[in-house]
């Protein structure tokens, strides 16, 4: 996959927040978004006609994260309300609020079966709930962490989460061992290869760092773009040859994942680059910003 | 004194002793309690404040209507009557007894008249009805004509009197007199008959005459008992009945509520008629009177009496009925026939009571517009320039030398400049606030109260003028304004604080006029930019739109989408510029802050411009570092630690894993320090969290130690744990303690052990009483604004004043990375911190240790020796409090509050059993230090991170106003 056929053009302008957009993320098809911000409430989408479809109310302060089972039938989100909400997608009614972070929830995420909601919080706490009970206490925390927990990630066997304490752990449920990979910076977002193999950790160092799973070796830095306070997201393209997140000047950043090069930069927002989110088969992306829009792009 | 020489105002306050308990308690619950209680709990009580007991049977205490019982304003209790000795006889109701005052006021027609039940013999209410069955009966065309004989109808109520009398043999048309009836009667009787026998032999009628006046005496008397008997019976009222004539169903009265119109149609019915015929019609038409013309045989002779021919003629001389009728008949057909007249008089269609005013009250006024002189223009000329009489009447006063004090001069001047600016109201406001302040004695017109009108004399016209400049024909005060420049407004403002707090020792009181007074004028600072300051000097466009952003970003007002560029500009270009101004601006603060510093600003603005806003890192020093950094980071980082990690049985599950602990023991309790375990074991007790299960049953299987060093963990903000943990400590190293309050435990500290920690106290006081005093005008000020709704200049950024060392400022300057500058972020110290990681340390680093030493005698004395580990952590702890506090930055205050309480967060460490115990208590220092910060958190810390945290407040301020 060349350089040129990474998503640069604008399809479409998703408008409607009001306020910051915090987070947008693909479903896991890629036929829908879903976005969240701190008009506190959560949208879907459908990004490719640039349609909104429904709107998610009661949240009672901004929503920092939301991720969507895979067979789109529930959404989980969360915020600085300190709760997660289990939703119902079509009806979009609440069918249950998990409390017990002792503060902001900063990322949330499913796991495959949509049995089990990891959330991760500024408490520096994972906490994983229980969608299949009708429990709203933790089946599990998690508080190795020695500060706040800014995003998480879930494999089959395993809940990932990178924390502002520098360290990036894996907790292998199969296992049952913790892996902490401390890369000395404050790790902001972390996102994984879609081999599964890597973990793409964006740090508050300004750098993206691409690390080995199995022996904890990092792989490369991706540098040029600003970020030094901002929860970003970033992802890798569909093919896992790009790297790509966002800046604090509203720059999108494109990288060669070998040779770390940018690849390409174009201006998505006027301010900062709060999310990409990358389709899950085709060369689309979905950026969204503290300007309040959430931005479709394709090649 | 004497008492008569004083004079007393409203009533004096009662002496509490003189009230009586129950009193007090009276006047308390009537005061407090019964205005809050609902109506339904409240209790009447007396002026002794008893409860008074009364309805037992309805509820004791509280009766009638919301205790309305025997109130003033209640119903009074009806008294109790036993019912076993009088027996309730059966009362006789009237629809009075059911009717309100109002409504029997209403039936009766508001007369006065006796009631029924004493009207002996039914004067009032048989009168009544008696005249208005004459009217009745002169309206009706009678089926039996002329006035129904009295005794055939029957008086409507019996009165008590009446029953007496018929009780006492009395019937109705007898007169009541005594006995002496009966035998005047026989006697009359016997006198008629003879009168009668002697007229009927009629022929002889002159010889009569003589007799005739006997007889008319006789007569007289003998008529004055028929008389009587005929008044007697007048008085029992008619029941006449009213044939129907009408077509109307039967008891429907249309004239039901307008009696005038009754009449008004009788007078059609009876128009052949004519008025005043009635009467005589009436008598006319009489069955009786068609025969005679007068009363009908045999009237006024009972139906037992025998009828004697010579009854037949008594009455047609002695006795004229029909004139008495006629008498009564006058009387009350006597309105009707007035009302008649009226109607005849006054043309038909209007009401009877009513006649046609002549002048009529109601007219249509009609206004007329208001004639437009010939010679108005409409347009409004002005006499003169605005508020020009407030100049007028107040006449400046005099010059007066300012006080020698200059700190007082300073501050003085900084309030007036304020009153002038915002106005009286922020007079009054202040010396109310400052009352007791010894310093803004001159609000009080204590010292340099003179000098304080002066100066806010000056200022109200400076800011007249201001507000005058568009008017250009108002020569005098632009020639003000003009004169009114930069340098002399500093001069008249005292500005410079910095030089004044940078001379070191400096009482604290100094400080906190200065910087008050600093604080105050910050803004007219900003609004005039020095000459030298102008980063875009290329491109004199961009200047005049750097000029604005300035502009409109000291003025606090929001700014227009436009204004941020210039039209053609793309959205892409101007958000940059915007940016680019952002760090220019900063640029410029810091070059105002570092005025004194050998750099001048001229030349770090062209650091800015030849850095074509891409700042990364400036002076060659700083580069080196990164590079250092960089190579460190690589070889340190990343690190792998493995551990053992038990997921929940129900975790797995979930995943669809197999338990990888099924079966097994729970894995042993994770290492801590021995001092952590024993520290917290003395006191603590453990909450246990609900959702942490096999964190307790692991607790429970390593005992206390697991459990009270978790329960730490998990409530680590928790303020009294931490205090627990610091007494523990206090007892063991008094020293430390001292540390812990006073000292930073970042790592540069370390190198600054050598600084003598006698200058530090003096120092600390200066520190923060320059927090306190920014803090104290920045929350007065704003505080004020929200008061008056006034437009205060927002609070600026504060800088620390303290002395600042040139070459450590310069650095600053110069070493600070503009993008991190740039207004959208929190600060992260990355680079400083970095550097400090990096375990060896060579040449290199010796100009950083320099210039953390520096850094570090202003902030405070270090501790001398501390583990590094601990000292990296708790720097990283640091800079992560920032970090992780971008998100909640943007959400307003919030954000201040976040800020502290991670740093309250305790911090956890594991597998630190390396660590000695020695690094161990000293963290927990720290975290006393951290929990200092966040128990006194409004004052700010006055340590290290304080610049740089004023830094990022800014840049949040910034923020939130470009937002």
């Amino acid at each position: 996959m060349s350089a040129s056929d990474l998503p640069t053009k604008e399809a479409n302008v998703l408008k409607g927040h009001e306020g910051a957009v915090l987070a947008a993320r693909f479903n896991a098809d890629g036929n829908y978004c879903l976005s969240c911000g701190k008009d506190r409430t959560i949208r879907l989408w459908n990004p490719h006609r640039g349609i909104h479809i429904k709107t998610y109310k009661s949240h009672g302060r901004e929503v920092r994260d939301v991720h969507v089972t895979p067979d789109n039938s529930k959404l989980v989100s969360c915020g600085g309300d300190r709760q997660v909400f289990y939703w119902d997608v079509s009806t979009g009614r609440v069918i249950r609020k998990f409390r017990g972070h002792e503060s902001e929830v900063n990322a949330v995420k499913f796991n495959e079966y949509a049995s089990v909601a990891v959330s991760a919080g500024y408490d520096q706490s994972l906490r994983s709930w229980d969608c299949r009970s009708h429990s709203t206490e933790p089946i599990q925390i998690i508080d190795t962490f020695s500060d706040s927990v800014m995003s998480v990630c879930l494999t089959k066997t395993e809940i990932i989460a990178g924390s502002v304490d520098g360290t990036v752990r894996t907790f292998d449920i199969r296992v049952g061992r913790e892996i902490s990979d401390n890369l000395g910076q404050p790790v902001n977002c972390i996102s994984l290869s879609n081999d599964g193999n890597c973990i793409l950790a964006s740090c508050l160092d300004s750098t993206l760092r691409l690390l080995d799973r199995t022996t904890g070796e990092l792989l490369q830095e991706y540098k040029g773009h600003t970020c030094r306070s901002f929860k970003m997201d970033c992802c890798l393209t569909n093919t896992d040859a790009h790297v790509t997140g966002g800046s604090e000047d509203g720059y999108v950043y494109f990288w060669d994942l070998v040779d770390a090069t940018v690849v390409s930069r174009f201006r998505a927002h006027a301010s900062v680059v709060t999310s990409v989110s990358y389709h899950p088969k085709d060369s689309c992306m979905v950026t969204a910003s503290v300007d309040g829009t959430i931005r479709v792009w394709k090649t | 004194m004497d008492e008569r020489d004083l004079v007393f105002y409203g009533t004096p306050i009662e002496r509490e002793e003189e009230l009586s308990s129950r009193k007090k308690k009276a006047v308390a619950e009537a005061s407090g309690q019964l205005r809050t209680l609902p109506t339904w709990k409240q209790e009447v009580r007396d002026e002794e404040g008893r409860r008074r007991f009364h309805g037992a049977f309805t509820g004791g205490y509280s009766a009638g209507y919301y205790n309305t019982v025997g109130s003033k304003e209640g119903w009074a209790p009806q008294t109790f009557t036993s019912s076993r000795k009088n027996r309730a006889e059966l009362k006789q109701q009237s629809i009075l007894n059911f009717l309100d005052d109002d409504e029997k006021a209403d039936l009766e027609g508001q007369s006065l008249a006796t009631s029924t039940q004493f009207d002996t013999f039914g004067f009032t209410a048989s009168e009544v009805a008696r005249k208005q069955a004459d009217k009745e009966q002169d309206k009706r065309p009678s089926a039996i004509p002329g006035p129904v004989p009295d005794e055939l109808v029957l008086p409507a109520a019996e009165s008590i009197g009446a029953k007496l009398l018929l009780k006492m043999g009395w019937r109705h048309g007898r007169s009541i007199k005594d006995s002496s009836t009966d035998s005047l009667y026989d006697a009359r009787r016997e006198a008629r008959k003879a009168f009668i026998a002697f007229s009927s032999s009629d022929d002889t009628k002159s010889n009569i005459d003589g007799d005739a006046n006997h007889v008319n005496d006789h007569s007289n008397s003998l008529e004055r008992p028929v008389n009587d008997d005929n008044l007697s019976s007048q008085y029992t009222p008619l029941n006449a009945l009213q044939p129907k004539q009408d077509l109307h169903g039967l008891g429907y009265d249309p004239y039901k509520h307008a009696p005038e119109f009754r009449e008004k149609k009788r007078s059609r019915v009876s128009g052949t008629q004519g008025p005043g015929n009635s009467k005589a019609l009436t008598i006319r038409d009489n069955l009786f009177g068609s025969k005679s013309g007068k009363a009908g045989p045999g009237f006024g002779i009972g139906a037992l009496e025998e009828y004697d021919i010579e009854d037949e003629d008594v009455y047609t001389t002695a006795y004229d009925f029909e004139d008495t009728v006629v008498q009564e008949v006058e009387d009350s057909s006597k309105p009707i026939t007035d009302h008649k007249h009226r109607l005849t008089w006054k043309e038909p269609g209007i009401l009877p009571g009513f006649k046609v005013a002549s002048i009529s009250d109601y007219q249509v006024e009609k206004f007329n517009a208001p004639e437009v002189p010939k010679d108005f223009v409409p347009r409004h000329k002005f006499a003169g320039p605005l508020k020009v009489e407030d100049k007028t009447a107040v006449p400046p006063p005099p010059d007066v030398p300012p006080p020698e004090d200059s700190n007082m001069k300073v501050l003085i001047e900084g309030v007036a400049t304020l009153v002038g600016r915002c106005g009286k109201l922020f007079e009054d406001l202040s010396r109310e606030k400052n009352q007791s302040n010894p310093s803004f004695g001159f609000l009080m017109g204590g010292n340099g109260h003179e000098y304080y009108e002066r100066k806010l004399w000056e200022a109200q016209q400076k800011y007249k003028d201001q507000k005058k400049l568009p008017l250009p024909s108002d020569g005098k005060s632009s020639q003000k304004t003009e004169k009114m420049n930069a340098e002399n407004r500093g001069k008249i403002l005292g500005e410079r604080p910095l030089e004044r707090s940078s001379s070191s020792l400096v009482s604290p009181d100094v400080n906190l006029q200065s910087n008050l007074s600093d604080t105050f004028m910050k803004p007219l600072q900003f609004s005039e930019l020095p000459e030298v300051s102008k980063p875009f000097k290329d491109n004199s466009a961009k200047q005049e739109r750097f000029q604005q952003f300035l502009k409109e970003k000291y003025k606090g007002g929001l700014r227009s989408g436009e204004s941020g560029g210039a039209s053609n500009m793309s959205e892409a270009v101007r958000a940059q510029e915007r940016l680019d101004f952002e760090l220019a601006a900063e640029a410029l603060e810091k070059a105002n802050r570092g005025q004194q510093s050998n750099l001048s600003a001229q030349q770090s603005m062209d650091f800015l411009t030849s850095a074509g806003m891409q700042f990364t890192s400036a002076g060659v020093e700083q580069s080196k570092d990164t590079l250092d950094k960089d190579f460190e980071m690589k070889k340190m980082y990343p690190k792998r630690e493995e551990n053992q990690w038990r997921p929940s049985p129900v975790l797995c599950k979930r995943f669809d894993l197999v338990d990888p602990y099924m079966g097994k023991l729970p894995p042993p309790p994770r290492m801590r320090g021995k001092i952590d375990s024993l520290v917290f074991k003395a006191e603590f007790i453990p909450v246990p969290r609900i959702g942490d299960k096999t964190g307790q049953n692991q607790n429970r299987s390593s005992g206390g130690l697991q459990s009270s060093a978790q329960g730490v963990r998990d409530g680590s903000a928790d303020e009294e744990e931490d205090e627990v943990v610091v007494d523990v400590e206090n007892v063991e190293r008094p020293v430390d303690l001292y540390k812990a309050i006073f000292s930073d435990d970042s790592d540069e500290e370390a190198e600054t052990s050598k600084v003598s920690k006698v200058e530090d106290p003096e120092k600390k006081v200066e520190v923060a009483n320059a927090t306190l005093n920014r803090l104290m005008a920045g929350d007065f000020l704003e505080s004020l604004g929200k008061e008056l709704g006034l437009e205060v200049p927002p609070d600026l950024p504060p800088y620390s004043h303290t002395n600042q060392n040139p070459s450590a400022l310069e650095k600053e300057t110069t070493g600070l990375n503009p993008r991190d500058g740039s207004s959208v972020k929190m600060v992260a110290e990355v680079p400083k911190s970095m550097d400090d990681q990096s375990p060896p340390r060579g040449k290199l680093d010796e100009v950083k240790v320099v210039k953390i030493t520096e850094e570090d005698r202003k902030q405070g004395s270090p501790p001398p020796s501390e583990d590094r580990m601990d000292r990296r952590h708790s720097k990283r702890q640091r800079r992560y409090d920032s970090i992780s506090d971008s998100y909640s930055s943007s959400s307003g205050d919030d954000s201040d509050r976040d800020r502290y309480s991670s740093k309250s967060k305790g911090r956890r460490k594991k597998g630190s059993s390396s660590r000695d115990k020695k690094s161990s208590s000293s963290r927990k220092h720290s975290r006393r230090r951290h929990h200092r910060e966040d128990v006194s958190r409004e004052y700010s810390s006055s340590r290290s991170s304080r610049r740089d945290k004023d830094r990022g407040e800014s840049k949040r301020e910034k923020r939130k106003r470009r937002d």
